[in-house]
């Protein structure tokens, strides 16, 4: 399948380090499905992979009873939101369009059906996938390719739902970085993730269900990933909501040197310093202790009320 | 140390609260704690309010003898920063700590009538307290008393002063006084041992012996516990009918 005749990151006019005018908003609610959350809620979007060969425990949640099993753990452990995903970020094997909605669309309908008012997202960067996941139930359309099909949006304003953008370099869906380079890493996902709001808004998105990512190690080597983390206030300076997935990655590993099982420590450090630059929305695969992290960032930050204290109290 | 003679009962009702910060609910947390004690507290802070009193005292120990403005309230923003500080409008000084919190305890009963705060110096011997509570109690004609003070604060392993052997005995033995009424070994309480057993209640125990005269009040314990290694006392006075007092059960 060659999709760069539709699709594809396309000619983007020169914006400037924050995108087009009104590419900016105010700060505040942040909608998703049914529900509404203010600037200080930091939220947790468990992921759950419909693969067999995802780089994390390849195939955990491959069968849907096991996926089914993971989305009931991830609820009790506090996760806000679940992205559910069909097709593998690595290279591999094709997965059709129909292929990945067998894997994506019906579990959707199983975990609407199971959980009427939580948050599912799935990560797609197809139109007609994402057309389908919005009619059995989906809230949020993840397009981590970074607007590859420019009808992802259409679709997330016709079916009123919220919509993440992305930053890849240009990327082509699951292809693997190449001795990318830029003049200023941070200008470059700016200017593209504003870009992507912008003509969201435009194409009829609800604003307010907008999210921007600036995709740690999509188009991306581990220093850039790296320089992205530390510069992540430009991206929250903005307004819109950012949206960070960072969990186990190889910036992380190569950071570390860690093995993929090896890097729930680094993922937690970055994932607290993207909390404490204003980042909002973390993916992760470890929900517990993600929670955890960010519920002691909030505190920190004084948004956060401690469940108990008592020392030097009684 | 008596006065010039005054008329029967001038304290008409009198309670005991203890003063951790914890009772402010703002400090705390999420989580719901201590809720028996919170509700014993005010319990009897409803119990002095429908006394009716012409006055509302509220006596708690603090590093200096002193009366406070009464319309102070506590600093909260000095345990918790995060709370901000909630006393810059008003202008008065943030109140030592067991007036903070008995004056706390007045406001979520709903007094809005007189109230007079008074300090007693942590180092006070035993007869400036009880002088001092006599002069309280003469000071109007039907008043109450609110008394913040807290047992000992070494009552295990894990309590803020470690474990002392000598602290049960020592809170058992005021607990006893107080659920007898008997004021008089209230006022006898050694000032040397409960400063060791970090027993910061003793001078306003003793301010309440003085001020509750010789008559023995009948007495009812609502809470005594020590959920985190202090002793916590909250109990209730009512004065004896015309000076005809014996104790009360508990």
């Amino acid at each position: 399948m060659d999709d760069r005749a539709t699709c594809g990151p396309g000619p983007l006019d020169s914006l400037g380090p924050l995108g087009p005018p009104g590419a900016q908003r105010e700060p505040g609610i942040l909608r998703l499905g049914r529900q509404e959350f203010p600037a200080g809620r930091l939220l947790v979007m468990a992921i759950i992979n419909r693969t067999p060969d995802s780089f994390y425990r390849p195939g955990i949640t491959w069968h849907e009873t096991a996926a089914m099993e993971r989305v009931h753990t991830v609820v009790a452990e506090g996760a806000d939101i679940v992205d559910i995903g069909g097709v593998p970020a690595k290279p591999g094997t094709e997965v059709t369009v129909d292929e990945e909605s067998d894997r994506t669309i019906p579990f959707v309908e199983a975990v609407r059906e199971a959980y009427p008012d939580l948050v599912i997202s799935v990560d797609t960067w197809r139109h007609e996938v994402g057309r389908a996941a919005c009619a059995a139930g989906a809230d949020l359309l993840n397009d981590t390719w970074s607007g590859w099909d420019p009808k992802l949006a259409e679709v997330a304003a016709e079916c009123g739902v919220g919509l993440v953008c992305s930053h890849t370099g240009g990327q082509h869906p699951r292809t693997r970085v190449f001795r990318r380079a830029y003049a200023d890493v941070m200008a470059d996902v700016l200017d593209r993730t504003l870009t992507l709001a912008q003509r969201a808004v435009q194409a009829g998105v609800d604003p307010s269900r907008i999210l921007i990512d600036p995709a740690h190690d999509f188009g991306k080597n581990t220093w850039h990933s790296l320089e992205i983390s530390r510069r992540l206030a430009d991206m929250t300076a903005t307004g819109w909501p950012v949206l960070v997935s960072v969990s186990n990655k190889d910036f992380v590993g190569e950071t570390l040197g860690a093995g993929v099982d090896d890097r729930l420590a680094g993922t937690l450090a970055v994932t607290s310093v993207a909390a404490w630059l204003g980042a909002r929305v973390f993916r992760a695969h470890h929900v517990e202790q993600t929670r955890q992290a960010l519920d002691m960032v909030a505190a920190v930050k004084g948004d956060f009320r401690p469940a108990r204290v008592l020392k030097g109290l009684v | 140390m008596h006065g010039p003679a005054r008329g029967p009962a001038v304290i008409i009702r009198a309670a005991l609260c203890p003063c951790p910060p914890l009772l402010a609910r703002e400090l705390t947390g999420r989580d719901p704690i201590v809720s028996g004690l919170r509700e014993a507290c005010a319990e009897a802070a409803a119990r002095l309010v429908a006394a009716d009193p012409d006055i509302l005292i509220v006596v708690g120990p603090a590093p200096e003898t002193a009366g406070w403005d009464s319309a102070s309230r506590l600093d909260l923003s000095a345990f918790a920063p995060a709370l901000g500080a909630t006393l810059e409008a008003s202008g008065t000084p943030g109140l030592p700590l067991s007036l903070g919190l008995g004056v706390l305890l007045l406001d979520q009963a709903g007094y809005s009538g007189p109230r007079f705060l008074q300090a007693v110096g942590e180092q006070e011997p035993v007869g400036r307290c009880t002088e001092l509570g006599d002069k309280l109690a003469a000071s109007a004609a039907r008043a109450a008393l609110l008394v913040m003070g807290d047992g000992s604060a070494r009552r295990s392993p894990t309590a803020p002063g470690h474990l002392d052997e000598r602290a049960a005995p020592f809170d058992a033995r005021v607990e006893r006084a107080i659920r007898a009424g008997d004021l008089a070994a209230l006022a006898a309480v050694d000032a040397t041992l409960a400063r060791d057993l970090m027993a910061t209640g003793r001078p306003a125990w003793q301010v309440l012996a003085g001020a509750m005269g010789a008559e023995r009040p009948m007495t009812e314990i609502l809470y005594a516990d020590d959920p985190f290694g202090v002793a916590y006392l909250v109990a209730d006075f009512e004065a004896a009918p015309n000076g005809a007092g014996q104790a009360g059960a508990s």
